[in-house]
């Protein structure tokens, strides 16, 4: 019975991978005119002596380090908060849920208007504040500014996700076992961070995993909120891939990054799989 | 658990209302732009509330295309493929989903290679779906985009729902077959209609992530297929940034979005973990 989706799988999945480990191996330019050529591993070495693609590993490291990192700590910040609660806690999670389900582009658009130099709330926000002192402030023009106002937009959609999945993990921790730890006459901080946060930690690592994984491909919001400028500073490896194949048109240059970024999505597939069975198989949840 | 104190509880409704006022802000801003004059728009400081709440942007913003950028093509095309993919993914995905769950076939290696597909970044599989898709005219065609938007759904569906069958108790399947039932009746008689929630949450997440997908709408469609998530970039950039009518095309957009936050809530975190995680 599985047979049909395999077959259907294998067609639309392995078919494009078999044709980007071959276009690997091959210069083909577009605007060149020129047919595709043998090279080797050129793309390879082209990809690695790159210092754009090198530029754009790095933002794409920041997103994932600091914009991930920042959801796994404000989503269990918030969870804690959620879980102390009682009342109307369940509509409280669908609302904050709303960002998380929404299109990033269109969460792009929003933080268009919300970042706007001149008629944004952001900076509106910022002048009242500081009396005035503020003011105008062009977030997505800013070079150091550009990639955290990128990275905000991330955090937004996503914290909420992570705050509904660590609850869930909270809600299953066995109420003696806060008891006991009560009675052995624990701080509630230490309670926290001796027995719950361990305790936690596979699903924390669960949901961190996914979105290390989704914000390794970051593209839409990039390309909605400053289309990896000013310069390159918010450019992601995803977005310069693009920009490879689909403006460039360096067809094989393309693939071999396609295939770099394939790599490193399995390993991360690979780790999320060995958690799943873990957090599956009783350990936590 | 130990009492909390009231100033505890006082810091801890402020903490969340907080949280809640920033992560709905930038939706309920672009609600209220969307009724906004252009004055009102390009005004500061900015006007929150709009005198008035006009539908003008809506209208502008649906007509069918005179210019091919129609808010009404945009709703149109995101049905047609997110409905189109949601089907198909179902439709494989659950036979599939069963025989792994309860024989399963091919081992861990065929399920994770499963898996992995749905992990595939998609400027991955863009580049040689697009040369295919161009060799079999596919571009710009409501079957292309479901195509491609299949590749990550149906390792999803699969995925998800293997999870539902795995905590149906296995009992009465067996009992139908050991009264004669063939195993695909056992799937499709007692197996399916015990998983119906199962089915329910796979279909609609599928749809909202086609609904939701943007770099293949990019890539392969040109102006006979336009998905709503295409149309609110291409109203963005150039001179005039026309707010209100993206935002009433976002509006649009998001609702489906809303109303599957609010009804699925407990399912979310399932089907956004892949099963790993219930909520």
């Amino acid at each position: 019975m599985a047979f049909p989706a395999v077959a259907v799988l294998l067609g639309i999945t392995i078919f494009p991978l078999l044709y980007v480990l071959r276009l690997t191996v091959v210069s083909w330019e577009l605007t060149t005119g020129f047919p595709a050529q043998f090279v080797g591993l050129q793309n390879f070495v082209r990809a690695l002596t790159d210092p754009r693609f090198w530029n754009a590993m790095k933002n794409t490291g920041t997103l994932v380090v600091a914009g991930v990192g920042l959801q796994a700590v404000l989503g269990t910040g918030l969870a804690l908060e959620l879980n102390r609660i009682r009342r109307s806690r369940t509509l409280l999670m669908s609302l904050l849920l709303i960002p998380t389900m929404i299109a990033p582009v269109i969460a792009g658009f929003q933080f268009r208007m919300i970042y706007h130099d001149q008629f944004g709330p952001l900076n509106y926000l910022f002048e009242v504040i500081t009396g005035g002192r503020f003011r105008g402030y062009a977030w997505l023009a800013s070079p150091p500014v550009a990639l955290w106002a990128v990275m905000w937009t991330d955090v937004w959609q996503w914290t909420p996700f992570m705050a509904v999945l660590v609850l869930a993990g909270l809600q299953a921790i066995p109420s003696e076992l806060l008891e006991a730890a009560e009675v052995d006459g624990a701080t509630g901080s230490q309670t926290v961070w001796r027995v719950v946060l361990p305790i936690l930690l596979p699903v924390i690592t669960i949901g961190t995993l996914i979105r290390l994984m989704d914000t390794f491909k970051l593209f839409d919001i990039v390309y909605q909120l400053t289309g990896g400028g000013p310069g390159n500073v918010t450019e992601t490896i995803a977005y310069y891939t693009y920009l490879q194949g689909f403006k460039f048109f360096s067809l094989g240059y393309t693939a071999a990054m396609a295939f770099l970024q394939l790599i490193v999505i399995t390993i991360v597939a690979q780790r999320f799989l060995h958690y799943q069975e873990r957090v599956r198989g009783g350990v936590a949840v | 658990m130990k009492r909390h104190s009231r100033a505890r509880r006082v810091l801890g409704a402020v903490i969340l209302a907080t949280a809640l006022a920033i992560f709905l802000f930038p939706v309920v801003w672009m609600f209220l732009t969307s009724f906004k004059s252009e004055a009102e728009f390009f005004s500061y400081p900015p006007v929150f509330i709009p005198k008035s709440f006009s539908l003008v942007n809506y209208l502008n913003a649906m007509r069918f295309p005179p210019d091919g950028r129609g808010g009404l093509q945009g709703v149109r095309d995101s049905l047609i493929v997110s409905s189109g993919s949601m089907a198909v993914s179902l439709l494989l995905g659950a036979p599939a989903a069963y025989s792994f769950a309860r024989y399963r076939t091919g081992g861990p290696n065929l399920s994770f290679w499963v898996l992995s597909t749905r992990m595939f970044p998609p400027v991955a599989s863009a580049l040689p779906l697009f040369l295919l898709f161009r060799s079999l005219h596919l571009l710009d065609t409501h079957l292309g985009l479901i195509i491609a938007n299949t590749v990550f759904n149906l390792p999803f569906a699969i995925w998800l729902l293997k999870g539902f069958f795995e905590d149906l108790p296995a009992e009465l399947e067996e009992a139908a077959l050991v009264d004669g039932a063939t195993i695909f009746n056992a799937f499709r008689r007692i197996a399916l209609p015990l998983v119906a929630p199962g089915l329910v949450v796979t279909a609609l997440l599928s749809f909202i992530f086609t609904w939701n997908e943007f770099m293949f709408a990019l890539l392969f469609t040109r102006s006979d297929v336009r998905t709503l998530t295409i149309i609110v970039p291409s109203l963005v950039g150039g001179h005039e940034i026309l707010w209100g009518e993206i935002a009433a095309v976002g509006v649009v957009a998001i609702i489906p979005n809303v109303l599957l936050a609010l009804l699925l809530q407990r399912y979310l975190v399932r089907g956004l973990t892949l099963g790993a995680v219930k909520g």
